[in-house]
């Protein structure tokens, strides 16, 4: 009943972030058969390459001249990274146990605020797991119908990526959870540090938390970014036992 | 088992905005008993009810339900196993419906009562698929009291349940606490600020100010020892000073001098007569009047 809990907080926000991802990762299909025809034009036009803008969109036309490489830069490097990102936070927002809404109510059953806090984080975390690796198996799946192949072992490996690195945003809007009884304050924070550090990594080229999600070393030399990795489970990991901590001494 | 359901001592929470919510609360709560809680507002009721279920740590004293140490995380889960408790706020998963809430509830307790359930949910006509947001407040408490009713637990703590009920409703509560306890044995730890319900069904009561106790006891030797000695003298009363222990407070109105005592009113109404009163009456207090005039000193003596 615990994990039922769990499940009953979190079940809208899973179910839409689910159809929402359905939907868009058909929608990569359906843009490469329109964008195909178009890409071997666009690959003869001059580009401006000494602005940032003109070096991405420069870098985005030579990308999609493979099947591989649009993939890569609509879908992992850019609608399911960030989306990853949103329904990461949003999973993680609301806490295992709210100081308002049934708060009490939770509290007087014989489970301990360990249950509940591991059922909660559990839960979410495999949801997002599901989010970052199911919609995405569209793509193999729908692929033939326009005459190209994905890679299913790709799917597995971009979608490792994004759920180990994004799980940095889940963690910490699980943490913000326990710190304000409100679920918007956790959300919007959250939010507000995902995007300083995404404007930061684009700006200063830094190697952080978006570039392990994107992934680019896996889909340029087929080896994951084993550093990154282990370094955002790490962080994961301690803002959780931070939440952890925080639940434990909290007054309610 | 201990001879006590709940016992404290010297308990005490400062919160971090620096606020003594209990100031050395000592408590002892016979096992069996309805145990009225009294106390004004923010006088510590809900936290002393918060630290006994481990929702609030305490920061100095003891603090034990069934002998175990509510202040140990597995203790307090076999505690909160044992104990059916209904919140102020009536806190309840709004977004579930009745029959959800009570097979929620009802799947962390083995010792769950489904006869009790068959009996509460036709007495207080609880609609079954009705979201519980939907709920008026008095259909609330009465989903909440079911909930802690059926639990099959030794010990119900109740923070409130009677407030904003309608007569009806409140006579509803009323008749089935009191003929749970009487069928079940459970013990009864009611808070509440309805004095007249508490002087009816509690046998037992503790009055609490400003985190500390300041009466408590069986309610029918509390009433015993409580007294008004009513003196009147032939002219202004003058301001007696009584030898006899256990004076509450006085107050002196033109002739007459009103004593309050918790103990000693003979001695004292024998004080008075030797003083020249010319009439020395002995009266029973009402609980509403031991609770008032019990705070009332209590704020006096602090001020």
């Amino acid at each position: 009943m615990v994990w039922y809990k769990s499940w009953l907080d979190t079940r809208w926000r899973f179910l839409i972030g689910f159809a929402i991802l359905l939907v868009l990762a058909a929608g990569v299909i359906v843009n490469y058969s329109v964008s195909a025809t178009l890409l071997p034009g666009l690959a003869n036009q001059p580009v401006d390459t000494s602005t940032t803008a003109g070096r991405l969109l420069a870098e985005m036309i030579q990308l999609e001249q493979t099947y591989r490489g649009f993939v890569w830069g609509q879908w992992w490097r850019q609608n399911l990274l960030q989306d990853a990102t949103l329904f990461a936070v949003l999973l993680g927002s609301g806490g295992a146990i709210s100081s308002s809404k049934g708060g009490l109510f939770t509290l007087s059953m014989p489970a301990s605020r360990t249950d509940w806090l591991t059922a909660r984080a559990a839960t979410g975390l495999g949801e997002f797991f599901i989010l970052a690796m199911v919609p995405s198996l569209l793509i193999p799946l729908l692929s033939p119908l326009i005459g190209q192949h994905y890679s299913v072992v790709d799917v597995f490996a971009h979608g490792l990526c994004i759920f180990v690195a994004a799980a940095v945003f889940y963690s910490l809007a699980f943490l913000l959870s326990t710190m304000f009884s409100d679920i918007w304050r956790p959300l919007l924070i959250a939010i507000a540090v995902a995007c300083v550090i995404g404007y930061l990594e684009v700006i200063f080229q830094l190697n952080g938390v978006f570039k392990v999600m994107a992934a680019r070393r896996y889909f340029e030399s087929g080896s994951l970014p084993w550093l990154g990795l282990t370094s955002s489970a790490a962080v994961s990991v301690a803002l959780l036992y931070g939440a952890s901590v925080n639940v434990a001494r909290k007054d309610f | 088992m201990s001879e006590f359901a709940i016992e404290t001592s010297d308990l005490r929470k400062t919160y971090s905005d620096g606020a003594d919510a209990l100031r050395g609360l000592t408590l002892q709560v016979p096992a069996g008993s309805i145990f009225g809680f009294l106390g004004k507002n923010g006088a510590g009721k809900t936290t002393t009810i918060k630290v006994l279920l481990g929702m609030t740590h305490p920061t100095g004293g003891d603090a034990r339900v069934f002998g175990l140490r509510a202040t140990d995380p597995a203790a307090s889960v076999a505690i909160r196993r044992r104990t059916g408790f209904v919140s102020e706020e009536k806190d309840l998963y709004d977004s579930m419906t009745v029959q959800e809430i009570i097979r929620f509830t009802a799947a962390f307790y083995p010792t769950w009562r489904a006869d009790f359930e068959t009996r509460y949910r036709r007495t207080f006509d609880l609609p079954a698929d009705r979201k519980v947001k939907k709920l008026s407040h008095g259909m609330r408490t009465k989903l909440a009291l079911l909930l802690a009713l059926c639990r099959g637990a030794d010990l119900l703590v109740l923070d409130e349940p009677l407030s904003g009920l309608d007569p009806a409703s409140n006579e509803d509560v009323l008749q089935a606490l009191v003929r749970h306890v009487a069928d079940e044995g459970t013990t009864v730890f009611l808070s509440s600020h309805q004095l007249a319900d508490i002087d009816q069904i509690a046998d037992h009561v503790a009055v609490i100010d400003r985190g500390r106790t300041i009466v408590s006891g069986a309610l029918d030797d509390i009433r015993d020892r409580h007294r008004r000695i009513q003196i009147v003298f032939d002219g202004d009363a003058p301001a007696l000073s009584f030898r006899t222990p256990g004076i509450i407070r006085t107050r002196r109105e033109g002739r007459v001098l009103t004593v309050f005592a918790s103990g000693g009113a003979d001695a004292i109404a024998a004080e008075a007569r030797s003083a020249n009163a010319v009439a020395v009456d002995v009266l029973p207090l009402t609980l509403k009047e031991i609770f008032l005039e019990s705070v009332n000193a209590s704020v006096h003596a602090e001020n």
